[in-house]
């Protein structure tokens, strides 16, 4: 029987996708928005969870990718005239970029360290983007898309970031250097001694969440129109990722998807509620890393020992 | 270099204050090995309870240290032995998730309480100023906070060195079973000595308070400034701090004088960046 639902897995799962496939073709606007940043959410916080459940890297910097990747498009677009979807893509490449630069100098801290480095490096870009004249200063830019585009587009493009990221995190933990890497989250000294290339496999992971954080960030930002620093690097992303992943559980692949959901369920019903649904945030983080840390999918896995997205191979 | 006056010796007096506001961190992490996130957030706390108490008492920032100092040692013994206690030594994020939801919880919860408008502590030295030359004038409050902050680290240092506690809480951090071994119950040692940091943060709070304003969401900056200072000076060093507020305060003033005041906080970031990169455990730390 479980062997039945397991192997039929992935006909659920192409259902599923297929039935959020025409979530636009069914005229409901909220359940559009609502799948949208469902999708978006998604493939932020399964990309700090490649990071910090599967890498070891906390990363408390991601808003420096989602203001790199919502900058570059709203500049592409405004100032070039640069097609709006290949402006995402270059809003992917440069975080990535970024990201190069940035390993210039964080890899060389570890745990604590390379968290707080990662911050303070968002911290000196809102600074600096909120002084380059190029960027109108504090002000913010108003994206204007070339060409125009419907709220349906903007639906697609984040479903395939979002189902996007999943499988791109699938797939990368059943690669050699996923393998790699769940070695090194167990123990670095071994892994590195039986030749994994720690520096390397940790390098790559931090500079593809760059990518998919940057790319995503433009989305999001053709989405929200205006741009302004400091709420494109402002520390509340990764507070908003990191409260998704670890209410999900950190280091499982479901572990995200449950955590966006529930994150973009509680922050639309108390959105009215600002500060106090960011409370509520806080708490509820604070209680799942309490009693239940390995999240709920981590929790649930443990419990029944099912998982619908496996990096083992059987 | 008559330019320059007046920023390096203000960065000077500064270094006092951020040192001040470094050293409960710098404790903590010295101690239990934890990167306390909530540090600015708890201090900004200090800021407004001197606020409210002030306002209601109609008394002078000053004075309200009187109750500050004691319900942030609760404060702080509570976060630690509630909260942080339960999810030490298992591995390195827990604890600094926790303390990353308390600082969130914060903010929020002063945000609701105290609206985001800026604050300040009011008082009449922030005006006072002692002439030195035609060009360079010591603000009276800045001094203030300078000669504030290296009383508390001095007073912090004998602590340590002297009591009982203190030793408790050093043999603690060097060997926690060997501690226990002897009849040291860590746990609560731990509690105490988050209490003794938050009772510096406190201080640290009412000062910054009086000297620039703050809002809620301004902990986060302060505990950047924070780690920047821990940072430079290297772990668990009094020196350290001392110095590494300096080098920070005067990297941030200096850079302001020279980039324009846009540039103040960004070139000491870069400094840290530097410092981090080249010797990341920090100029004054051994490995």
């Amino acid at each position: 029987m479980k062997k039945a639902i397991y192997n039929s897995r992935w006909y659920v799962l192409a259902a599923l996708v297929l039935i959020l496939g025409i979530v636009p073709l069914m005229g409901d606007q909220y359940l559009l928005f609502f799948c949208m940043l469902f999708f978006l959410y998604l493939a932020l916080a399964q990309m700090w969870n490649l990071l910090a459940g599967y890498s070891g890297l906390i990363s408390l910097g991601q808003q420096s990718f989602v203001g790199m990747g919502g900058y570059v498009v709203a500049v592409m677009s405004n100032y070039y005239g640069v097609y709006i979807w290949l402006g995402v893509l270059l809003g992917g490449v440069f975080s990535a970029l970024l990201g190069l630069f940035m390993s210039l100098f964080i890899f060389r801290m570890k745990g604590v360290y390379f968290a707080i480095g990662t911050w303070i490096f968002s911290e000196a870009l809102l600074i600096w983007f909120s002084n380059w004249e190029y960027t109108k200063y504090g002000m913010g830019l108003f994206i204007k898309p070339n060409p125009n585009i419907s709220m349906t587009e903007i639906y697609y493009a984040s479903l395939i970031v979002g189902v996007g990221s999943v499988a791109l995190v699938y797939g990368i933990l059943r690669s050699k250097l996923g393998l790699g890497l769940m070695a090194m989250r167990d123990d670095e000294a071994v892994s590195e001694t039986m030749g994994v290339e720690v520096f390397r496999s940790k390098l790559y992971c931090f500079l593809i969440g760059a990518f998919v954080t940057g790319s995503t960030a433009g989305i999001l930002y053709i989405f929200q129109v205006f741009i302004q620093p400091y709420k494109a690097f402002a520390i509340d992303w990764t507070v908003k990722l990191v409260f998704i992943v670890i209410i999900g559980g950190i280091g499982t692949l479901e572990g995200p998807i449950v955590g966006a959901f529930v994150f973009v369920l509680l922050s639309q019903t108390l959105a009215e509620y600002f500060s106090v649904s960011m409370l509520i945030l806080g708490a509820i983080a604070i209680l799942v890393i309490l009693i239940a840390p390995k999240g709920i999918m981590g929790t649930l896995q443990e419990k029944l020992g099912f998982e619908i997205l496996s990096p083992r191979r059987k | 270099m008559e330019d320059f006056a007046q920023p390096i010796v203000n960065g000077i007096l500064l270094g006092g204050l951020y040192a001040i506001i470094a050293i409960g961190m710098s404790t903590m992490f010295g101690i239990v090995k934890l990167v306390n996130l909530a540090h600015g957030d708890l201090m900004i706390l200090g800021s407004f309870l001197s606020l409210s108490l002030g306002t209601w008492m109609g008394i002078g920032p000053l004075w309200t240290l009187l109750l500050v100092v004691p319900i942030m040692y609760f404060v702080g013994f509570f976060v630690q032995g509630f909260l942080l206690n339960r999810v030490l030594g298992k591995e390195m994020e827990p604890p600094l998730l926790v303390a990353f939801g308390v600082s969130i919880i914060l903010q929020n919860l002063l945000l609701m309480i105290y609206t985001p408008d800026a604050r300040s502590l009011m008082t009449d030295l922030a005006v006072k100023t002692i002439p030195i030359t035609s060009y360079l004038n010591i603000p009276v409050i800045y001094l203030l906070d300078a000669l504030i902050g290296v009383a508390v680290i001095t007073i912090l240092y004998l602590l340590f060195q002297r009591t009982y506690l203190g030793r408790a809480i050093r043999a603690a951090s060097d060997d926690e079973v060997a501690a226990r071994l002897m009849g040291v119950n860590t746990r609560n040692i731990y509690a105490k000595a988050m209490g003794i940091a938050m009772m510096s943060a406190g201080v640290a709070g009412v000062l910054v308070g009086m000297t620039f304003t703050f809002y809620p969401h301004t902990g986060p900056q302060y505990l950047i400034i924070a780690f920047g200072v821990v940072v430079i000076g290297g772990l668990g060093s009094m020196k350290g701090t001392l110095a590494g507020g300096l080098i920070l305060a005067l990297s941030q003033l200096l850079g302001a004088q020279i980039f324009g005041p846009g540039y103040q906080l960004f070139c000491g970031y870069v400094v840290l960046l530097i410092v981090l990169a080249v010797r990341p455990q920090g100029i004054f730390g051994t490995v």
